[in-house]
């Protein structure tokens, strides 16, 4: 709003009708206007006189009641945004109107301003604030009311005469235009076809209309839609009012480019539109006759003026610039819309003008090729203009940061847990460092190295986030750091093959490194059966444990012991320092040797908790199987194989082996071929059994070889076989133990003793399972969930000889034929399962169930 | 008993440590009480419970005669405040 460019200029002809507006105030400002003689003797009434301070029976009328009454009365009187957003709209359109008028009243050409208002009070289609202004500009004196009834909503808009030079000055006075203004708006009502229409037409004449929105450019950016249909509809309208024109004059008339902006729009017009005469051979003379605003005499108007008055830019505004050299004041009507500004996007090309210039001597081929390339030049500018316009807003210090980011995500996405800051880096991501530590901690043995990319990332360049060097490092060597780790991680990747396995001094094993050719193999293990040391820690303390059998406040504070110590282990392995670099490096050896001492008084201390080596009370349970019985003793399982070594957890497997059949899991949920299901909580616990401890032995036992695995078959047989094939979780246990029997056959691994023996236990547990295979099924054939079942006669069926097989299919012949019988009785997919189920066992000893049937 | 040197019972809750993962009846003022696994506690007594019966013991004034019922219901998981605690005990096993 220029409230003050408006109100110095016509204070008279906008002054009823704002005070009308703000009426409330209209007595206060005219005492203002008064003036000096305000004095507070004057206007001072003497009530608070009259008022008995001492009495607050007044108080009422002081002020309780005008709480009330002057909310009314005041309503939005003080809602001064409210008020003059009101009175936005009408001020500018008192500022259109004095724009038309004042031209006139200098010109002394009375006969403009009625034509426009006619005119304008056509264009009203396309806003209703054009309506508006048409009807008020036809009322000399206005409340400045009108506008509040129709329009509801109210919004301050910008008015780019606030950039810019007061449009009054600008408006020249021409002769000769009455006509043509007329004509153009009443164009505005026809409709699209009708447009259409002469649009065709008007491609026969010689002269030919700019496409919409020739508008300039550069403006400030208050762009109203409304205004801008307006402006198209006005362009089309135009070549009918131009019809007798003579083509020069239609020719100025349709030229959209302004060369005082120096920024013709040539993009947006059609190849007709070549026709226009370059500015600069436009003689002023031209420009008065033709009318319309549109048609710019220009040359005069220098860009800076148009820059100075960014109202005139927008697509009305510019007519309003070149009146002076004839256009019609008639027009400004939009200026109502505060400026609007088409394409302005396509300015930037001053180069066009030039070209445009030779246009006319171009033949018609050529000028539509000149312009297409123009036009595809331009869009490409204008695309380079809109990347670019970000260039440059990063210093580099800011690349330097962001390089730094994605160095440090690339580190933690690849590196692991296990540096020394700790605290620190713990505090930061707790969650992911202790899930990193579980899941991606293949770090069998706690001394074995971190992988090369954690070592290059990590520990060559110091700590990632809790050094010291964080502090103190300055911006600008990020850049040279990040060169150097990728050296490092290319010089480690370099040397990984050299050493294509570790073994590191007191392990089990030795630890073979892996790449995409050659994939890691499992722990090669050296086994020698001294299993002193394992015996050494926990003997030293047996004399201490009572005997308590299921004493259950002892096995659950074992538990909590073991948990305590599986954080502390955990924590530990966190803390784990570099291995020492070299054999220089006596500080780096101390710390690992410190480190791991602590490591094995933590594994110590686990395993004592374990109580593993506890004796087993008399007719009891061995305390150890009995804190598997707890569901938290389950689930601690794949963590306390994580923290032990190859023998503690050869120890482990061992006694739940020996102890498969006093397993809970075991025992208590004996298959029946009735229909009596195991209770909930059972099957919970068997489900828990299956998921948690399962896995870790399943994976221990992958890493032996066939002697400890028949051994381990051996245990098996020693035990109540029947009862432990009765039960899912020995069923498991069986097949488990057969089938990684199988995959040492597949690999050809084993030696020929070990296999012979081998073969002596499988007999053996055959003979032994043999009368219990067909009580191995759960439930009826109904019941289904036999899978396991199957699983474990396939595998019975690979390693049996012809005459185990015959035995074999004699066990279990009912519950196949049953199973086939039943498959018919059900739906496709469920029979399809089921027979597949079969048919694992089938397969197994080359037959198929189709075979059956 | 002899006590293991690293599981000391120092303090009471010490003894509710035992109990997590199993299932507890804990009982509440306004004359509540709830019986599920106990997931976590603090030193308040706030605790998460898993698979929570809870049961609420409503006196209704019948005439003369006041009669005891029963309301429970069930929820997945639960946060109790501990300033409503009034007793935690282990379940009675069943096996």
């Amino acid at each position: 709003m220029s409230f003050f460019g408006f109100d110095t200029r016509k204070p008279a002809v906008t002054g009823a009708g704002f005070s009308q507006a703000r009426d409330p105030f209209a007595g206060l400002s005219e005492q203002v206007d008064d003036g000096e003689a305000l004095e507070f003797e004057d206007t001072y009434d003497g009530l608070g006189d009259q008022l008995d301070e001492t009495d607050d029976v007044f108080n009422d009328d002081t002020f309780g009641d005008t709480s009330g009454i002057t909310a009314a009365p005041v309503g939005k009187d003080f809602d001064f945004f409210g008020q003059t957003a009101k009175v936005a709209n009408a001020i500018d359109e008192e500022h259109v109107r004095f724009n038309r008028q004042a031209p006139v009243a200098r010109a002394a050409q009375p006969n403009i301003q009625p034509s426009a208002a006619a005119s304008l009070a056509q264009v009203p289609v396309t806003t209703p604030s054009s309506y508006n202004y048409a009807s008020a500009s036809q009322k000399p004196a206005r409340t400045g009311y009108e506008k509040y009834n129709q329009e509801p909503v109210a919004e301050l808009q910008v008015d780019a005469a606030l950039w810019g030079v007061a449009p009054k000055k600008q408006q020249p006075t021409q002769p000769a235009e009455v006509s043509a203004p007329t004509a153009a708006p009443s164009r505005k009502f026809m409709s699209v076809e009708e447009v259409e229409a002469q649009m065709r037409a008007q491609a026969k004449k010689p002269v030919q209309q700019a496409v919409p929105s020739p508008a300039p450019q550069l403006q400030p950016q208050t762009q109203s839609q409304p205004a801008f249909h307006y402006d198209q509809a006005y362009q089309y309208a135009q070549p009918t009012s131009l019809g007798p024109i003579p083509p020069e004059h239609a020719r100025l008339g349709d030229q959209p480019v302004h060369p005082g902006q120096g920024h013709p729009i040539a993009i947006l017009q059609r190849p007709h539109s070549k026709h226009a005469t370059p500015p600069q051979h436009v003689p002023q003379p031209h420009a008065a006759p033709p009318v319309h605003p549109r048609q710019q005499p220009a040359s005069h108007v220098p860009p800076t003026q148009i820059l100075q008055n960014p109202n005139r830019l927008s697509g009305d505004a510019t007519r309003i610039v070149n009146q002076p050299h004839g256009a019609p004041p008639v027009l400004p009507g939009h200026p109502g819309f505060p400026g609007h500004r088409p394409q302005g996007s396509f300015s930037r090309q001053p180069h066009l003008m030039g070209q445009t210039s030779q246009l006319p001597q171009m033949s018609e081929e050529e000028k539509a090729a000149f312009m297409e390339q123009e036009a595809k030049r331009a869009k490409r500018n204008h695309k380079i203009y809109l990347m670019s316009r970000d260039n440059g807003i990063m210093t580099p210090q800011d690349k330097n940061f962001v390089t730094r980011i994605q160095l440090q995500q690339l580190v933690a996405a690849t590196g692991n847990p296990n540096e020394h800051g700790t605290d620190e880096s713990l505090a930061e991501d707790f969650y992911y460092q202790v899930h990193s530590q579980i899941q991606g901690g293949q770090r069998q043995h706690p001394s074995q190295p971190l992988n090369n990319f954690a070592q290059t990332y990590l520990f060559q360049t110091g700590s990632r986030l809790g050094g010291p060097r964080r502090h103190n490092r300055g911006p600008e060597n990020h850049m040279q750091r990040m060169e150097q780790q990728v050296q490092r991680a290319v010089e480690a990747a370099k040397n990984k093959p050299k050493n294509k396995q570790l073994v590191i001094e007191g392990s089990l094993g030795k630890i073979s490194f892996s790449n995409a050719k050659t994939p890691k193999p499992l722990l090669n293990i050296k086994r020698n059966e001294t299993a002193g040391e394992v015996h050494r820690p926990s003997s030293a303390h047996k004399h201490i444990q009572a005997p308590t059998g299921r004493d259950r406040k002892t096995e659950l504070r074992s538990i909590e012991v073991v948990y305590s110590t599986l954080m502390e282990m955990e924590d530990h392995d966190r803390t784990m320092p570099p291995p020492p670099a070299n054999d220089d490096d006596a500080e780096g050896r101390d710390r690992h040797i410190a480190w791991n001492m602590a490591a094995q008084e933590l594994n110590k201390k686990l395993w004592k908790a374990l109580r593993v080596h506890d004796e087993q009370a008399n007719g009891g349970v061995h305390p150890f199987i009995a804190l598997l019985s707890y569901s938290k003793g389950k689930k601690a399982m794949e963590r306390i194989f994580r923290h032990t070594t190859t023998e503690q957890r050869a120890t482990i497997l061992t006694l739940i082996v020996v102890n498969l059949d006093n397993l809970d899991v075991v025992r208590g949920a004996q298959v029946t071929t009735g229909e009596i299901q195991l209770n909930a909580a059972m099957r919970e616990n068997v489900e828990l059994f299956s998921v948690a401890v399962m896995p870790t032995l399943f994976n221990f036992l992958n890493e032996l070889e066939l002697d400890l695995v028949a051994g381990v078959l051996g245990l098996v047989c020693d035990r109540n076989l029947d009862m432990i094939a009765k039960s899912r979780i020995g069923a498991s246990m069986l097949t488990m133990i057969l089938s990684r029997a199988e995959s040492i056959k597949r690999e050809g691994g084993g030696s020929e003793d070990a296999w012979r023996a081998w073969d002596a236990q499988y007999t053996q547990l055959f003979n032994l399972l043999e009368p219990s295979l067909p009580h191995m099924f759960p439930g009826t054939v109904n019941t289904g969930d036999d899978m396991y079942v199957w699983q474990l006669l396939a595998l019975i069926g690979i390693g049996a000889s012809a005459e185990q097989q015959q035995r074999l299919v004699l066990a279990v012949k009912d519950r196949v034929m049953d199973t086939v019988t039943l498959s018919k009785t059900l739906p496709r997919d469920l029979a399809h399962h089921r027979l597949g189920n079969v048919n694992l066992f089938m397969h197994s000893i080359g037959l198929d169930v189709e075979l059956l049937q | 008993m002899p006590e293991e040197e690293s599981a000391p019972v120092a303090e009471p809750l010490d003894l509710v440590r035992l109990l997590l993962d199993e299932i507890v009846c804990v009982k509440l003022r306004g004359d509540r009480e709830l019986k599920g696994r106990l997931h976590a506690y603090d030193g308040h007594c706030n605790m998460v419970l898993g698979d929570v019966e809870e049961t609420i013991y409503v006196v209704e004034d019948e005439g003369d005669e006041e009669e005891v019922k029963t309301v429970s219901r069930k929820s997945e998981m639960l946060f109790v405040r501990g300033d409503s605690v009034v007793l935690i005990a282990p379940q009675a096993r069943s096996s």
